[in-house]
C-alpha cells in the first residue's frame, strides 16, 4: 500500500537540544550554527539524494545542498512557518538544483550514478537499473513527484507544499509517472 | 462488471476497481504482468535513494554560514554609554568657550563684581555727601549744569542697575554700569576741584 509508513519532514528532530521545531527555528533565526547543524543532520541525506536525481552528479548534489543551507541562513527571518523547515529546505533545494542544472547543463554520466553496493538479486538489480533509466525519461514534474513520494518517502501534503501544487495534483502526477514508467518498462521487456 | 484489458489503467487509478482487475489478471498474462510491474515500481523505487558519505560537506557549509554572518551589533546599553560620554566630553570642552564668548559671568565672578560695585557706589555716595551741599547751594550756571548732569547719570545708573539685576551674569551691563559710576565720580571730582579753585580760601 503506497503511503504507508511515510516519513515526515517535520518533527521529531534527531536531538533533544530543541524541544520542538519552533525552538529549532528560533535558534536558526538567532543564527545559532548548532541549530543549522541539527537541520543538516536531519535532512542532508534526503536532500543529497533528491539533488542527485535532479543533477546526476554527487559533487553537484553536494554543491546544491551547500547552497541550500546558505540560502536558508540568509532567508530564515522571512520564513513564516506555514510548512515544516524540512519541507521548506526541500523547496529551496529543488530551486537551487534547477538553477545549477541550467548553469551547467551537463549530461549525466552513468558512472556517477554510484549504484549501491549492497547485494541484490540480479533480477531486482536489473529492474532497479531499468527503473532508474526510465525515470530520467519521465516528464520532469511527474518525475519529481515520483521521486519525492516513492523514492524519498514524503507525503502528498508535503510534496504539495514543496512544489506549491494542490495535493490532488500531486496524486495525479504520481499516477502519471507510474503509468509512464510501466509503459517504458513493458516496452523494454517486450 | 465485465473487466477487460483496457480497464486496467482505470483500475490502477481507482483502488475500488482493483479486485476486479486482480480477478481478470488470473486469466490474462498480459494484465498480470502489468499489475506485477505496477507493484514492483513502488517496491523498488525506495532503492533509488542515493546514500553516500560526505565527511567535509558540513565543514564547507559551516564555513559558508560563518562568512555570511551579519556583523555583530553592540548592545543598546553600550550605545547609551558612548552617547553619554560624548555629551560629557562636549560639555567639558565647551564650558570655557561659553564663558568667554557669551559674556556671561560665573557665580564667583559675579559676586566679585557685586562687591566691587557696592564698594564703588559707597565711595561715590561719600563723594556726593562732600560735594552735594556746595553744589546744591551754588547759583552759578556751571553748578546748574553739574546738577543736571548728575541727575541724568543717576537716572541712567538706576535704569541700568535694574536691568543688570534682571540679567545678573551679563558682563556688558556690569561694564556699562561701572562706566556710569566712573562718569559720576569724575563729575563730582570735577565739581569739587572747580569749587576748590573758586573758593576764597584758595586765593
Amino acid at each position: 500500500m503506497v503511503g504507508a509508513g511515510r516519513l515526515t519532514l517535520t518533527i521529531p528532530m534527531p536531538s533533544a537540544d530543541y524541544a520542538s521545531e519552533a525552538d529549532l527555528l528560533a535558534a536558526c533565526r538567532r543564527r545559532d550554527l548548532r541549530a543549522f547543524e541539527r537541520l543538516y543532520q536531519a535532512h542532508s541525506s534526503r536532500l543529497k539524494s533528491v539533488a542527485f536525481h535532479i543533477l546526476g552528479h554527487r559533487q553537484d548534489a553536494e554543491d546544491a545542498v551547500q547552497e541550500t543551507f546558505l540560502k536558508l541562513y540568509r532567508a530564515v527571518d522571512g520564513f513564516q512557518g506555514q510548512s515544516g523547515i524540512g519541507t521548506w529546505l526541500c523547496r529551496i533545494l529543488i530551486n537551487v538544483c534547477y538553477d545549477l542544472a541550467r548553469k551547467r547543463k551537463r549530461e549525466a554520466d552513468p558512472e556517477d550514478y554510484g549504484l549501491e553496493s549492497r547485494p541484490a538479486p540480479p533480477r531486482e538489480l536489473a529492474l532497479k537499473v531499468a527503473l532508474d533509466a526510465a525515470l530520467r525519461r519521465v516528464h520532469p514534474k511527474h518525475r519529481m513527484v515520483f521521486l519525492l513520494f516513492e523514492v524519498e518517502g514524503m507525503r502528498h501534503s508535503e510534496i504539495a507544499s514543496i512544489l506549491e501544487i494542490p495535493e490532488g495534483t500531486s496524486k495525479a502526477w504520481l499516477f502519471e509517472a507510474k503509468k509512464e514508467l510501466k509503459r517504458m518498462l513493458t516496452e523494454r521487456r517486450s | 462488471m465485465i473487466f477487460q484489458c483496457g480497464d486496467l489503467d482505470r483500475a490502477l487509478e481507482h483502488p475500488e476497481l482493483m479486485p476486479d482487475a486482480r480477478a481478470h489478471a488470473e486469466t490474462c498474462a498480459r494484465c498480470r504482468e502489468q499489475l506485477y510491474l505496477w507493484a514492483e515500481i513502488s517496491r523498488v523505487a525506495p532503492r533509488l535513494h542515493q546514500e553516500w558519505e560526505s565527511p567535509y560537506l558540513w565543514t564547507r557549509i559551516r564555513a559558508d554560514l560563518e562568512a555570511a554572518a551579519p556583523p555583530r551589533r553592540a548592545p543598546v546599553w553600550r550605545w547609551a554609554i558612548a552617547a553619554a560620554a560624548v555629551v560629557l566630553l562636549a560639555g567639558a570642552l565647551l564650558r570655557p568657550w561659553r564663558a568667554t564668548t557669551h559674556d556671561f559671568l560665573t557665580e564667583e565672578a559675579f559676586e566679585q563684581v557685586q562687591q566691587a560695585e557696592s564698594a564703588y557706589a559707597k565711595s561715590i555716595d561719600n563723594l556726593t555727601r562732600i560735594a552735594g551741599p556746595g553744589l546744591e547751594r551754588s547759583p552759578a550756571p556751571l553748578a546748574s549744569a553739574y546738577r543736571e548732569k548728575l541727575l541724568v547719570l543717576d537716572s541712567e545708573i538706576a535704569e541700568l542697575k535694574a536691568a543688570a539685576d534682571r540679567n545678573r551674569y551679563n558682563t556688558y551691563l556690569q561694564t556699562e554700569l561701572a562706566s556710569l559710576y566712573r562718569e559720576k565720580q569724575k563729575t563730582l571730582q570735577d565739581w569739587l576741584e572747580h569749587a576748590k579753585r573758586n573758593s576764597p580760601s584758595s586765593n
